[in-house]
């Protein structure tokens, strides 16, 4: 057997292992049309999260769930009104935590939108608000170096479609192999990759082949049917979490407020099968309407106002680019003045 | 700073082209100094006051502690560096600790105190950094070697940044030295330095983070009792992630100071090959059992003064080497664990003088070693679980979930999760088992090196296939 001597043929052999493969995995994946998508983690929030500070003419902060992440097209937005909008929303969380955040700063008195998803919104339990806490801590504590480190691979992920830990990461492909689970054991819920692209202004977007494939789409519903199912099972609360919800909303508002800043609350668009439970499970009367009245905000909910109520989302739940653009420049003619001059 | 992210691999390549540059040899040095300093500032700008108070006062503290004649003066003396290091350690690992075991202690008899909590935030590597310049004055004391001539060589000695913030802890000898003649790193140095450094950020990024954390964290953060497997498969999950987080940063620093021409002391030899707690103690974290030993266990008379007296000696080392670990009880725990552990053997060695130590039945790689080594790596998983909990409530909870096999508890964890963790942790035991003679360099060497280079280049491409966030090494806690 040859002894290696040194290690330079095999730094040089790996060397051309590794450039041959990821190269090989970057253009097969552009080959099939794949974008670019940014890792949506604690980083990218914290970077848009610091630029909340900004005078209150100069932008707006829409926090919220998945639904206001797809629904504002920021382009629309910043050519309608000349104003950047920064997209704090976080999928699959309440944005309570990040409201009581924004509250709690005694910096921010800018104008703020909330996405109002009822189930998430108004559920206190960990699931829902440890991620927007953990967001919430690195931002607060967010060193030099991992800023500098942000700083390098917004460049590296720019120009690499394979960096998208969401989908392709080693990670990610396991997760695909479906193995299944023992009973009693949920397992993440598995939507497809082209469903959740993610920009750097942290919108996100389906692709064109999701607009088209019935079967993408129904994974997508199938997602929601079943956590439409599990809320439908539930048993009450012991404690009712509307009232404690809806207190922590009206002293975050009002410290805002008080600061010279403006809250306004918006429910976007949800269609179909979605749509019917939540009208069911989560009744206008019982949660928006007393979230209004507490806060003493301006609320805009999509069935109110023919421009916006006559989206249908093709899982139920989000809508498409192209209905994006629609919405926002029918959401910014309903916004008040102090939102867009 | 930390060694899985982009900021250091830009970092890291602008040091190592300036190292190879041709400055003059204190321009070098001076260079390193500086980024160890930004390095260690990049966390917190302020606590490189402390890195250089700490510098400063052992330097000069040192060199009079070797000139002084007088023994109260340099008693007086080796005092002002324990206080200043032990000091500043206690006040901000421990200050929060102490207030409140001494508030809970007040309150047992019936005095009404509850102050407000501290907000004392730790300095990263100060239970690293401190012990580093702390052997040093105790060497001064000792005379066991001559004080560093310059304040240059002796602050690069603290701040080289390889071994900064989580070790390797280096004693003057195996360092200073170094400093004295001008040198970069030969082609095989740095060709090694980068095959470890991959190697590290592989064991940290890959299979600590990627694949070990998230079973670890589930496990131990679940609030309810847990069937068996869970449990275990935790409590198995975070022992590999312990070890390739921990050793995947020693590797790299290793690896990263080897690329400059330097040689740090090697920190981990497989230590779930061991046989016997005496035999982890000298695979796992070496350079702190080594320090322990040397400075604590040693002073303390050792094995010098009888039976009961080394025992006693053996699991005071022990509990303030788990209590160096953490301002917890659950660390003290750990470590008094590891103690009772090391006692049990040495009760048995004593015992059975003139038939062998354990180690040599059967050989270097005998089956019933082996089986010892199965055995040591079972009682090392208990140990963990205090040593990861951060109450005593969750660590009775992983206990009882691991060995009561209680019916009716809902499983936690999904069936990759369990593979992941069934796969790689045999595989590391062995591995463990079959390298205990041998170190990673000399298989690298000894295979072909088309074979080298593509295990090298699996390691890389499973790196960057992983895209983990830069999550911080475990040890940057203590």
């Amino acid at each position: 057997m040859m002894i290696t001597t040194n290690l330079i043929r095999p730094s040089i052999l790996t060397l051309l292992i590794v450039i041959i493969m990821v190269g090989g995995w970057e253009f097969y994946l552009r080959q099939k049309g794949v974008p670019i998508s940014y890792d949506d983690a604690a980083e990218l929030w914290s970077d848009k999260r610091a630029k909340v500070y900004g005078p209150s003419d100069g932008a707006t902060v829409f926090i919220g769930s998945s639904r206001i992440k797809y629904d504002l097209d920021i382009n629309t937005w910043r050519k309608i009104t000349g104003k950047d909008a920064i997209q704090l929303a976080m999928e699959g969380n309440s944005p309570l935590t990040i409201l009581e955040d924004l509250g709690n700063d005694p910096e921010f008195k800018g104008n703020l939108v909330v996405d109002i998803t009822e189930e998430l919104f108004f559920a206190l339990a960990p699931p829902y608000n440890t991620q927007p806490q953990g967001n919430i801590n690195y931002y607060h504590k967010e060193t030099y170096a991992q800023k500098a480190s942000f700083q390098l691979s917004h460049i590296v992920e720019s120009h690499f479609v394979f960096l998208n830990k969401k989908f392709l990461s080693l990670n990610a492909v396991l997760d695909n192999l479906s193995i299944p689970n023992r009973p009693g054991v949920m397992g993440e819920p598995r939507f497809p990759m082209d469903f959740w692209c993610v920009d750097f202004d942290r919108q996100d977007r389906m692709s064109s082949r999701f607009l088209t494939d019935k079967d993408l789409q129904h994974r997508v519903t199938d997602v929601w049917s079943f956590f439409l199912g599990i809320f439908q099972s539930l048993p009450p609360p012991k404690d009712n979490p509307v009232p404690v919800v809806l207190q922590k909303a009206k002293h975050a508002v009002d410290k805002i407020r008080a600061r010279g800043g403006d809250v306004l609350f918006i429910r976007t668009p949800s269609s179909g099968y979605f749509w019917e439970k939540e009208q069911l499970l989560f009744k206008k009367e019982r949660f928006w309407n007393p979230l209004i009245v507490t806060t003493h905000c301006k609320g805009i909910y999509f069935t109110d106002y023919p421009t916006i109520n006559q989206f249908k989302c093709i899982e139920w739940s989000h809508l498409s680019p192209a209905q994006a653009v629609v919405f926002t420049t029918e959401f910014i003619k309903l916004l008040p003045q102090s939102f867009v001059n | 700073m930390l060694f899985n992210s982009y900021t250091f691999i830009a970092f890291f390549i602008i040091v190592l082209t300036l190292h190879n540059l041709p400055f003059a040899w204190k321009v070098k040095k001076i260079i390193l100094l500086l980024a160890g300093y930004i390095f260690y500032a990049a966390w917190n700008p302020p606590f490189i006051l402390l890195l250089w108070f700490s510098t400063v006062i052992d330097f000069y503290v040192g060199k009079a502690l070797y000139m002084q004649i007088n023994k109260h003066k340099k008693r007086g003396l080796l005092i002002i560096s324990l206080i200043g290091n032990l000091g500043m350690l206690c006040f901000f690992k421990y200050g929060g600790f102490l207030l409140g075991n001494f508030v809970s202690l007040v309150n047992t008899f019936g005095i009404n105190y509850h102050p407000a909590k501290p907000n004392i935030i730790l300095p990263a590597g100060i239970s690293f950094y401190t012990f580093t310049t702390l052997c040093y004055t105790i060497d001064m004391y000792k005379k066991h070697s001559k004080p560093v001539r310059s304040l240059l060589d002796f602050s690069l000695f603290v701040s080289f940044f390889p071994h900064l913030v989580a070790g390797p802890i280096v004693r003057p000898g195996q360092l200073v030295p170094q400093f004295e003649t001008p040198r970069t790193a030969t082609k095989k140095q740095l060709f090694d330095g980068l095959f470890l450094l991959s190697l590290g950020l592989f064991m940290k990024v890959v299979l600590a983070d990627s694949m070990l954390s998230t079973s670890a964290d589930a496990v131990f953060n679940a609030p309810d009792v847990l069937p068996s497997l869970d449990a275990w498969i935790g409590t198995l999950a975070f022992s590999g992630q312990i070890f390739f987080d921990f050793a995947g940063y020693s590797t790299c620093a290793i690896g990263a100071a080897l690329c400059l021409g330097f040689i740090l002391p090697q920190n981990f030899a497989f230590p779930y090959g061991a046989a016997g707690f005496s035999d982890f103690w000298r695979r796992w974290h070496i350079t702190l059992s080594s320090w322990l030993r040397d400075y604590l266990y040693i002073p303390l008379g050792g094995n010098r003064g009888g039976k009961i007296r080394t025992y006693i000696n053996l699991m005071i080392t022990m509990l303030l080497g788990g209590l160096w670990h953490g301002a917890n009880w659950t660390f003290v725990v750990w470590g008094g664990l590891h103690g009772l552990f090391l006692w049990t053997e040495r009760f048995f060695i004593d015992k059975n003088k003139g038939v062998g130590e354990p180690q040599s039945y059967g050989g270097d790689h005998g089956f019933t070693k082996f089986l010892y080594a199965l055995f040591t790596f079972f009682l090392v998983n208990i140990t963990w679980v205090f040593f990861r909990a951060s109450t005593f409530e969750g660590a009775g909870r992983i206990l009882i979930s691991m060995f009561s096999f209680t019916k009716g508890t809902k499983p936690l964890l999904a069936t990759l999760a369990i593979i992941k963790v069934s796969i790689i942790i045999p595989l590391t035991v062995l591995i463990h088992w079959s390298m205990r003679s041998r170190s990673t360099l000399d298989i690298a060497y000894k295979l072909p090196w088309w074979l080298t280079g593509t295990a090298w280049s699996l390691m890389v491409i499973l790196l960057i296939w992983s895209q983990e966030s830069s999550n911080s090494f475990i040890y940057f806690l203590f």
